[in-house]
């Protein structure tokens, strides 16, 4: 294993890490579509940019920090953000959409600051904000992998308490299961998932592959499993298409691998109505 | 600093743009926040920016475009935005939600592929992205001024009509309000106010800007038109310190901004829980003795 990895290219490296991001975001983010919750992916990356500024302006001006990959303090910050989102919500009780904008705010905010004092080149940023598939080291492969192992193992292990919490948060609370925690673990796992995609699809996008694939998926899934299925399925072909077409045309990657999933979408949603309508003609003319 | 001020030109126009991006962004933020469309701005925002990334695009290979100030097609796309996500919400009846990420993640898509077709990942970029005291022109000051003129009378004609939209949505449509023409009116209000101060605040702060000193303000209103004030002096002062902050310290104006709504609200915060704090005691042993 750990020979395979140190063999891959570079452009290998990209491409496994993106099919493992492929498999995870949609997973989460059919969760957080039947929460109806998937804005807190956006929120959650903006804080993530926090964290990868705070970690790069740090290396650049401590010596403790250099050797540091500011992934981890990504990480960090994203799940300090996602737990103070739930902290939010309840101080704004009436108005609990409130929280998600206040935190993307004051990520977006700290970290054009941090930026702006750093000093290092725009063309470091615009990787970490747009995605860069040329960009994986082989410690990014690691960290990615070891999050999705991390994410995989924790959506198995609470997948009935996840469902639960999902559809029937009062049958949940009557069963037992704690909501609060339950919030609280899956908050950490978004986190997970979006420190994670970050180096390939980029922070400002990627919550467009946790939120495309799952919103496509619902279009022809009928049950939730349906649902996780075909959006990994589609999520998967958006990111390799996403990744050959920005090859070839030298495009940014993350932009081409969203693009890709706002087309599946289209198709989907186009082929659903044309569908529907002959089914309706079908029925008029018997 | 005051010496500076009068001296650079640059200075002056950032500084009226900001005053004027202060008293817009908040108003109709009072508005969204309380219609529960806080996250519109998010994805208006977003879209501007791939109204902005086309007409560079456009401006490299066509003659037209590169006369053409970008703000106005970013003020284009995210009026189209706005109609879409409307579209989309009738679509996913049931996760109407998920309208708001999917424009937004369009947007931010489709943005990248125009710059990065357009080579455009430079520093203008980044002025785009999180503002800049220096980038404001004459020609967006006139812009500017033209959508706060237009904006506030438009506001001021339709103050009833959204007022009553805002609180008693059902009342307001029985009683013959046009629900969808009303909206169409305040989403293309907000589009515009988006597009004028992206250039300061920059295109991800932009909606912070509209609902941060609102949050703010929203501890202490005692009723909507106190809100509306409380709203303005919070943006006004955000602005205005956050400028001058960016100027002395040489940081990017959105980010300094954005801090300083953050700083307002977080203190608004702790004073409004100590304030409840007290009222809750002094409630409860005035209680007392009624029992």
């Amino acid at each position: 294993m750990q020979d395979l990895l140190m063999n891959l290219t570079f452009i290998e490296r990209g491409v496994v890490a993106g099919v493992i991001i492929a498999l995870i975001c949609p997973v989460v983010g059919a969760f957080l579509l039947v929460r109806r919750v998937s804005i807190i992916s956006e929120s959650l990356s903006h804080i993530t940019l926090t964290g990868i500024s705070a970690g790069v302006l740090l290396g650049s001006t401590t010596i403790w920090f250099t050797d540091i990959n500011p992934m981890y303090a990504g990480l960090a910050f994203a799940v300090a953000g996602s737990l103070l989102i739930e902290k939010l919500r309840d101080i704004y009780k009436h108005f609990q959409e409130l929280a998600i904008p206040i935190i993307l705010s004051a990520g977006v905010g700290l970290s054009a600051i941090f930026m702006s004092l750093s000093k290092s080149g725009y063309t470091e940023w615009y990787m970490y904000l747009f995605g860069s598939i040329v960009s994986v080291t082989r410690d990014d492969l690691v960290f990615i992998i070891i999050t999705a192992i991390v994410v995989l193992i924790m959506v198995v292990l609470f997948y009935k308490e996840f469902i639960s919490i999902s559809f029937d948060q009062e049958y949940a609370t009557v069963s037992g299961i704690s909501v609060r925690l339950m919030n609280q673990i899956f908050a950490v796992l978004v986190a997970f998932v979006i420190a994670m995609s970050m180096k390939v699809v980029g922070i400002l996008l990627v919550g467009a592959m946790v939120v495309l694939p799952v919103a496509t998926s619902i279009h022809v899934a009928k049950s939730f499993k349906q649902v996780v299925g075909y959006g990994v399925g589609f999520a998967q072909l958006a990111m390799l298409s996403g990744i050959y077409f920005s090859y070839q045309f030298s495009i940014a990657t993350g932009g081409m691998i969203v693009v890709m999933g706002l087309l599946q979408l289209i198709v989907v949603m186009m082929t659903k109505k044309v569908v529907l309508k002959w089914q309706g003609r079908d029925i008029r003319e018997h | 600093m005051l010496e500076a001020f009068f001296r650079y030109e640059f200075l002056q126009n950032a500084f009226y743009a900001g005053i004027m991006i202060g008293l817009l962004a908040p108003m109709l933020g009072v508005f969204l926040v309380v219609r529960r469309l806080s996250l519109i701005a998010d994805a208006l925002s977003h879209i501007t920016l791939s109204g902005i990334a086309a007409s560079l695009l456009l401006g490299k290979h066509f003659a037209f475009f590169q006369g053409l100030n970008p703000l106005y097609m970013g003020m284009v796309f995210s009026v189209g935005g706005a109609l879409l996500i409307e579209q989309l919400r009738s679509v996913y009846q049931y996760y109407k939600e998920i309208a708001i990420p999917i424009i937004l993640s369009a947007g931010i898509g489709l943005g990248v592929v125009f710059i990065s077709l357009a080579d455009g990942f430079n520093n203008d970029l980044f002025n785009y992205l999180f503002g800049s005291v220096i980038a404001v022109t004459r020609s967006d000051l006139w812009t500017i001024i033209g959508v706060t003129v237009m904006v506030l009378i438009v506001l001021i004609m339709f103050y009833k009509e959204l007022f009553f939209l805002s609180f008693d949505e059902e009342q307001a449509v029985v009683s013959g309000l046009n629900r969808k023409i009303v909206h169409f009116i305040f989403i293309v209000m907000v589009a515009l106010v988006i597009a004028a101060s992206m250039r300061i605040v920059g295109i991800l702060l932009v909606s912070s800007l509209m609902t941060l000193p609102v949050a703010a303000a929203m501890r202490f209103a005692r009723g909507f038109k106190q809100m509306f004030v409380y709203s303005i002096l919070f943006g006004e002062i955000s602005v205005i310190g956050g400028l001058i902050a960016a100027y002395q310290l040489d940081l990017a104006p959105g980010g300094t901004i954005v801090i300083l709504a953050v700083f307002i609200l977080i203190v608004s915060i702790f004073i409004d829980k100590l304030k409840g704090g007290l009222s809750f005691t002094w409630k409860r042993t005035k209680q007392t003795p009624a029992e």
